[in-house]
This record gives C-alpha cells, structure tokens and sequence, in this order.
C-alpha cells in the first residue's frame, strides 16, 4: 500500500457521531412506530365503517329488490284481475243486451 | 430483526454510517441527517432484514444511496477549489491533521460516483468486488471510478502544493 493510499485511509477512518445520536434515532424510532400504529387503527376503523356502510348498501339494495319484484307480481295480479273483471263484465253487457232484446221482441 | 436487535444494530454501526455519510458530504449536521434517515429506514424495515453481514451490507448500500439522493435533491455539490485547502506551511505537528482535512474536503469535492468508490473503498476498506455488489455496478467499473477518483484528487492536491508550498519558498 502506497502512503498516498495510507493517507486516504487514515482521512476516511471512522468518526464518531455527535453525542446523543442513538437515542435520537430511538426517538424518532418510536414516533415513527407511534404513527404507524395510529395510522393502522385509522385504516382498520376505516374498514370497518366500509363493511358496515357497505352491509347496509346491499341490504337496502336487496329490500329494494324484493319490493320491486312484489310490485311486479302485484301489478301482474291486478292486470290478470282487470282482464277477468272486463271478460265478466262482457258477459253481463252481452247478457243484458240479450235479455232486453228478448224483453223487446217477445 | 426484533425491537432490542434494532437499538444494538444502531448503537454498533452508528459510526459506520454517519462516517460514510460525514465522508460523503464533509458536512456533519447533513450527515447525521442522512444516517438518521438510514437507521430510520432500516426499524420500517426491520422484520425483512436479517442481522450479520446482510444487515451491515445494507446499511452501507442505503447510506450511499441515502447520499446520492439527498445530494440529487438538494443540488447540494462541493465544487471545492484548491484556494479553500488548508494552508500546510502551518506548524509540523498539525501537518497530518491538516493533511487529513485537505484530502476529506479533496473526497467530498469529487463526482458522486468514484467519490462513493473512495470512500467505500478506504474508509469502509471493502474490495472492489464487494463495493460492485454494494453499488450493483460491474467490478471493472469500479476500477475505473477509483482510478479516476484517485488521479483527480492527486492532480488537485499536486495543484495546491505547487501553488502553495512552491509560492512560499519563493516569497
């Protein structure tokens, strides 16, 4: 090794940092620590609110479902209902419409 | 890693990265920023890393990085002029300490990369080899750099001592 190299060496050896240095990095270890586990509790309770938020969507989603398919179903009933109710209600007309020709040519 | 681990890695290797980084930027309140910065890094990180040499290997590997980064970002670059030398025609006793002080600032004023050579290779004195795993580099590379890195620093410190030693005898 030349003493150009030993000089180099002995100019880049090791320092000692400035007092206090570990327990700074310590410190701010701790802080950081401190904030990932609040951030942790932020992102959990935020999941949680989207579970709940999100139950209630697709709860409201599957009653609102179910009412419109009742709906359907009901307003299937009243059209069968009317269609009956008009046959019947030609009946009568064409019965009565008989009956006052029979009353009229006896 | 675990808790306890982590507080002994920092308290065994704290001088090896504020020397890289002191080395790196002759500038002790940027240094113990980046090492802060490193040890930092490392307690996000220290479930995934290993102690021993993988721990020391990349503690030095994110120190350096740490260093480039942070001179990148800042625009931070010591253009170092041979005039800013310390004047060696002092007392003798102080010569090397003077000398030492020359040849840090000399460091810190090179290009980043035989800069980072240098000091990996005489202050962490790690092998060529070994510094081209550290900077992911091939080893003929990092010849090249540290070759470079000693002429430029050879040539500025020929420089002052003919401007100044030279210039003294004559006056």
């Amino acid at each position: 090794m030349s003493q150009f190299e030993r000089d180099l060496r002995e100019s880049l050896r090791h320092r000692e940092p400035p007092s206090g240095f570990a327990e700074k990095v310590l410190a701010r270890s701790r802080e950081s620590e401190a904030r990932h586990t609040a951030r942790r509790w932020l992102v959990a309770a935020a999941a949680v609110v989207l579970m709940i938020g999100g139950g209630i969507f697709v709860q409201q989603q599957r009653q609102q479902a179910e009412d419109e398919r009742a709906k359907e179903q009901l307003m299937v009933g009243l059209r069968i209902t009317g269609s009956k109710l008009r046959n019947v209600q030609e009946r009568l007309s064409r019965i009565q419409e008989r009956a006052v020709q029979r009353q009229s040519n006896p | 890693m675990t808790k306890i681990e982590f507080e002994s890695v920092v308290r065994d290797h704290q001088r090896m990265v504020y020397s890289i980084a002191c080395n790196f930027f002759h500038n002790d309140a940027i240094a113990e920023e980046v090492a802060q910065d490193v040890f930092l890094q490392l307690f996000e990180q220290h479930r995934t890393i290993q102690l021993g040499t993988h721990c020391v290997a990349w503690l030095r590997r994110s120190t350096v990085h740490r260093c480039i980064d942070a001179m990148r970002r800042s625009g931070f670059r010591q253009e170092m002029q041979v005039d800013c030398l310390p004047d060696i025609a002092s007392e003798a006793p102080e010569t090397d300490l003077l000398l030492q002080e020359g040849l840090r600032r000399l460091i810190a004023s090179l290009p980043e990369k035989p800069r980072t050579v240098l000091i990996l290779r005489y202050g962490e004195d790690m092998d060529v080899e070994e510094i081209g795993r550290t900077l992911q580099m091939p080893a003929r590379t990092v010849w090249s750099h540290l070759q470079r890195g000693t002429a430029m620093i050879r040539e500025k410190a020929t420089r002052y001592l003919k401007e100044n030693v030279l210039e003294g005898d004559r006056r």
